[in-house]
């Protein structure tokens, strides 16, 4: 409470005194009886809750109570019942995720600990994983870099994007302001398709089709490229972007737009100098999800790459592909135990932040385009 | 768009020079099919076409088209044509050409002329200066169609000189060797050259100015959308047709040729023998199949949405019906975007090691179960939510003023009105989830090629015991096979694992198909409820 500035201390002081007022005044008017119900429901399904966290074998009897408990209390008091078991349903939606975190993060400490490197004897755990450069799980000295999967996953993610998000901005333009009507109707459920292929079958298509053919086009040793993975990864992300950007120039207000076109803009202009750049945040936010596809997108990656981690030679070769952090886990998790079985627990974890930050950054723009737009009209 | 209605205020006849640019765009257009067809290899840069070597006869005409388009912009500068240019074409423009021409001017350097690091960069900025002076410069109709039909001259003249020929490659020296040959270079060349003429030609049209830029533009913005639904029909005809021989492989109708199924006690044979969904894999069989992976898919479907369906749409209520808008829906907010956009391979990994030590410490449907279920949560919320806020406060209040408790009001207003939005959005999703490997890869994937007596039956399964939890269900507790998982275990399996199967190739693409057929369902059905009930609204 401390480090909050006195103001905002204040704020959240008074209003948690009102939410315990609120909560007093709740307990005060319901009926006890009801009361009494769900917080039997609630003990009871927070005791099976633990009992599955602890691998209880009696997990079920505080299960089987908590159904009783809700059963009843949903024909006799529905009202509070309903009201309980809706707010349940909300926060286990918000502990799934901090579950995730909480065991993905156990997970993968015994390697970040094994990888703790010295520096002017403060000692830094996982610094090893980052500057390392040898994936060697079997022959000693045994060593978890994951610096090879990085860069693959780095190249793959900029050829992705490269592919997606011009494209996909492209189309979106097309879908919210240029289409007519009918050509529309055609195209979007087209995206959507898109969208619902099945990565795994673009990894086939890739991995009979195209690896073959650019082996043979480029006279490469092998089968594997960071560069056409990149493609097929942005073809999957391109649906992502299109929707989102799509979104973001529906919601500038028409008014702009005729605004613009009554001075005698062709549409191109007004989508150039009004509808883009007043979407330019929205629009922005769609390639960040799309970045966040493409970096989180496995099986295409895992059926196309040749699955041996390391570093391409030189450093820009997109003509070869080893590795991504996605194909690592996907490849390796079958026969992998003890500290290797962690290391892909950290990638896990790389992935899961990465992809959470752009989540997040892309969510907290689009929350401010919207504040511009609606303080706009 | 914006609800603007064209009118033609001033209607000019089209002239010769409208004519010409558009026989450009069309020539342009020609070449880039041309081109296209030589990198799938439908045409081999080798042939002959009426005596002429393909590479020249590609060659002459980028020469041509580019000769065309920078004569238009000429005589359009010269006052020959009449046009409305801007003073320059601009910053975009001048940017991409200079980007463009450095490095066409580096490549030259180094690569032809042999200069170094040094040498190669002077040139190539030398080139791109150039571009970028002779595009922004001067006024717009020389300076958006020079470069461009310059470029074209220029990749022409290398192609009819033969300086680049059908033979010739260019090995880029890397230690894991790549090399660039005559039949992807010469190819994409002259698909970019004809693009580019094709949006200068496309501008003259439109006379430049702004009526010329939004003729460009478009030209490349409906090309774009082409090129995707072009990409996707690609992509499935081709599964489709690949597919096929494998799929209806020896099916069969008539009374009593299928396999005999008991319901109810009620011995029956179907009338339709369709090995290849009817079958599972095995030594003896005429033709295998993939039934146990279509079980394990339509179980886990099922699973997942009797897991994640309560849970999100009971979220989805609380947090537009009950909470107040503030920090808590934020954070709830954050979580489920947060949830929906984490990879896949990152749930698998939270299911080995959440789900798998707790339910029977082994892989199993019941945890590819859960694991799904996680997945499709957010997507429950999300839409949920959306169809929810779409229903109008009115009703609402209609409800409250009658007297109604909250709940009553959520359950027969809210809920019933919200009802198509939510179906959609589930639909939508489990189209989703029944396609995804990777989470299934690290939960439940069991066998590569399982027999037809693997096939689980969760219905079955179910047998009380005497100790907690008194009742179990060891087929759910049993790893399995899935479609995409099956799939994947196809490609990875190589040829000795699944030896029983003889046509692996073609098995794997009716695998394939099937998967696809499978998930596009899904979203066929899920586009076409959205559609039928927009329209209902719309008609009311």
């Amino acid at each position: 409470m401390t480090i909050l500035p006195d103001k905002d201390a204040g704020d959240l002081r008074a209003a948690a005194r009102r939410e315990v007022q609120r909560g007093r005044d709740f307990v005060d008017e319901a009926d006890p009886e009801a009361l009494v119900t769900v917080t039997v429901a609630s003990v009871a399904l927070l005791a099976a809750f633990v009992g599955f966290l602890a691998v209880s074998s009696l997990t079920a009897i505080p299960f089987v109570v908590f159904l009783i408990a809700s059963g009843y209390g949903w024909f006799r008091h529905q009202e509070l019942t309903a009201r309980v078991l809706t707010l349940t349903t909300t926060v286990s939606t918000i502990l799934i995720l901090g579950l995730i975190l909480v065991f993905i993060f156990v997970e993968a400490w015994p390697t970040v600990e094994y990888a703790t490197v010295t520096v002017f004897g403060l000692p830094i755990p996982g610094l090893r994983l980052f500057i390392d450069t040898r994936w060697s799980p079997v022959s000693p000295p045994i060593r978890y870099s994951l610096v090879p999967m990085i860069h693959g996953t780095v190249l793959v993610t900029i050829i992705a994007t490269a592919v997606a998000a011009p494209l996909g901005v492209a189309a979106a333009l097309f879908l919210s302001e240029i289409a007519p009507r009918a050509v529309r109707e055609v195209v979007k459920p087209g995206v959507e398709i898109l969208a619902g292929i099945p990565s795994i079958v673009y990894g086939f298509i890739g991995f009979t089709i195209l690896s073959p053919w650019a082996s043979d086009q480029f006279s490469i040793v092998g089968q594997g490229t960071y560069l056409f993975v990149g493609v097929v990864v942005g073809l999957m992300a391109l649906p992502t972007v299109v929707s989102v950007a799509e979104d973001a120039l529906n919601s500038v207000p028409e008014s702009m737009k005729s605004g613009s076109l009554a001075l005698g803009t062709t549409d191109w202009q007004t989508m150039t100098s009004i509808t883009l750049p007043a979407a330019f945040s929205g629009v922005s936010a769609a390639v960040l999800l799309g970045v966040g596809r493409a970096i989180g997108e496995t099986m295409a990656a895992t059926v196309m790459l040749r699955g041996s981690p390391g570093l391409t030679k030189p450093l820009y070769n997109v003509f070869y592909g080893n590795d991504t952090l996605t194909s690592l886990i996907a490849a390796n998790y079958g026969d992998a135990d003890g500290l290797q079985l962690s290391a892909l627990f950290v990638a896990g974890v790389i992935l899961f932040i990465t992809v959470l930050f752009l989540s997040i950054g892309s969510q907290y723009i689009e929350a401010r385009m919207r504040k511009k737009l609606g303080g706009a009209e | 768009m914006a609800g603007a209605v064209e009118s033609e205020l001033v209607s000019e006849d089209t002239s010769e020079t409208e004519a010409v640019a558009a026989a450009a765009v069309g020539v342009a257009a020609i070449l880039f099919a041309l081109s296209l067809a030589a990198l799938f290899e439908l045409v081999t840069i080798t042939d002959t076409v009426a005596g002429i070597p393909m590479v020249a006869l590609l060659g002459a005409l980028l020469i041509l088209l580019g000769l065309g388009v920078v004569g238009f912009g000429v005589g359009s500068r010269l006052g020959y044509v009449a046009t409305n240019p801007r003073p320059s074409a601009g910053l975009v423009a001048a940017v991409a050409f200079s980007g463009i021409w450095f490095v066409v001017g580096g490549l030259v350097a180094s690569q032809t002329l042999g200069l170094g690091t040094i040498g190669w960069g002077g040139v190539a900025f030398v080139t791109g200066g150039l571009a970028f002076a002779v595009t922004a410069l001067p006024r717009e109709d020389i300076g958006s169609t020079l470069p461009a039909g310059l470029l074209a001259v220029f990749a022409g003249a290398v192609f009819v000189t033969g300086l680049i020929g059908p033979g010739w490659v260019w090995d880029l020296g890397w230690e894991q060797s790549a090399s660039f040959n005559a039949e992807f270079t010469i190819p994409v060349i002259t698909a970019f050259c004809s693009l580019l003429v094709s949006w200068g030609a496309a501008k003259s049209y439109g006379g430049f100015g702004a009526r010329g830029r939004h003729v460009g533009a478009y030209l490349l913005v409906y090309l774009n959308a082409l090129s995707i639904i072009a990409v996707l029909f690609l992509l499935v005809a081709f599964t489709v047709f690949k597919g096929l021989p494998g799929l209806f492989n020896s099916i069969s109708f008539g009374l009593g040729v299928g396999p005999e199924t008991t319901l109810f006690g009620f011995t029956f044979a179907w009338p339709l023998s369709w090995p290849f969904v009817m079958n599972g894999v095995a030594l003896l069989n005429d033709v295998n199949g993939v039934l146990p992976a279509i079980a394990g898919t339509i179980w886990l479907v099922i699973g997942a949405v009797l897991f994640a369906v309560p849970l999100g749409v009971g979220a989805a209520v609380f947090i537009t019906e009950y909470a107040e808008h503030g920090r808590f829906t934020q954070v709830v907010e954050i979580a489920t975007n947060g949830l929906w956009s984490t990879p896949s391979i990152v749930f698998g990994l939270f299911g080995l090691a959440f789900l798998v030590p707790r339910l029977g410490n082994g892989k199993s449907l019941l945890a590819g179960m859960l694991t799904l279920g996680f997945m499709l949560l957010p997507l429950v919320v999300i839409t949920s939510r959306e169809a929810m806020l779409a229903v109008p406060d009115e009703y609402r209040d209609a409800s409250a003023a009658l007297g109604v408790t909250k709940w009553q009001t959520i359950r027969s207003i809210v809920l019933p009105a919200a009802l198509p939005g939510i179906v959609t959005g589930i639909i939508l999703g489990v189209g989703r989830i029944a396609g995804e490997t990777a989470p299934i890869l690290l939960t439940m994937a069991g066998s590569v090629a399982p027999p037809g007596s693997q096939t689980v039956d969760v219905i079955g399964g179910f047998r009380f015991i005497s100790s907690p939890p008194f009742v179990e269900n060891p087929e759910l507790l049993q790893a399995t096979s899935a479609l995409p998982y099956q799939l994947y275990s196809l490609i990875t399996a190589g040829v000795g694992q699944s030896s029983s199967i003889a046509n692996i190739e073609q098995f794997r693409w009716a695998t394939a198909l099937i998967l696809l057929v499978v998930v596009l369902g899904f979203y066929a059905v899920g586009i076409a409820t959205r559609y039928y009930f927009r329209r209902k609204l719309q008609h009311e």
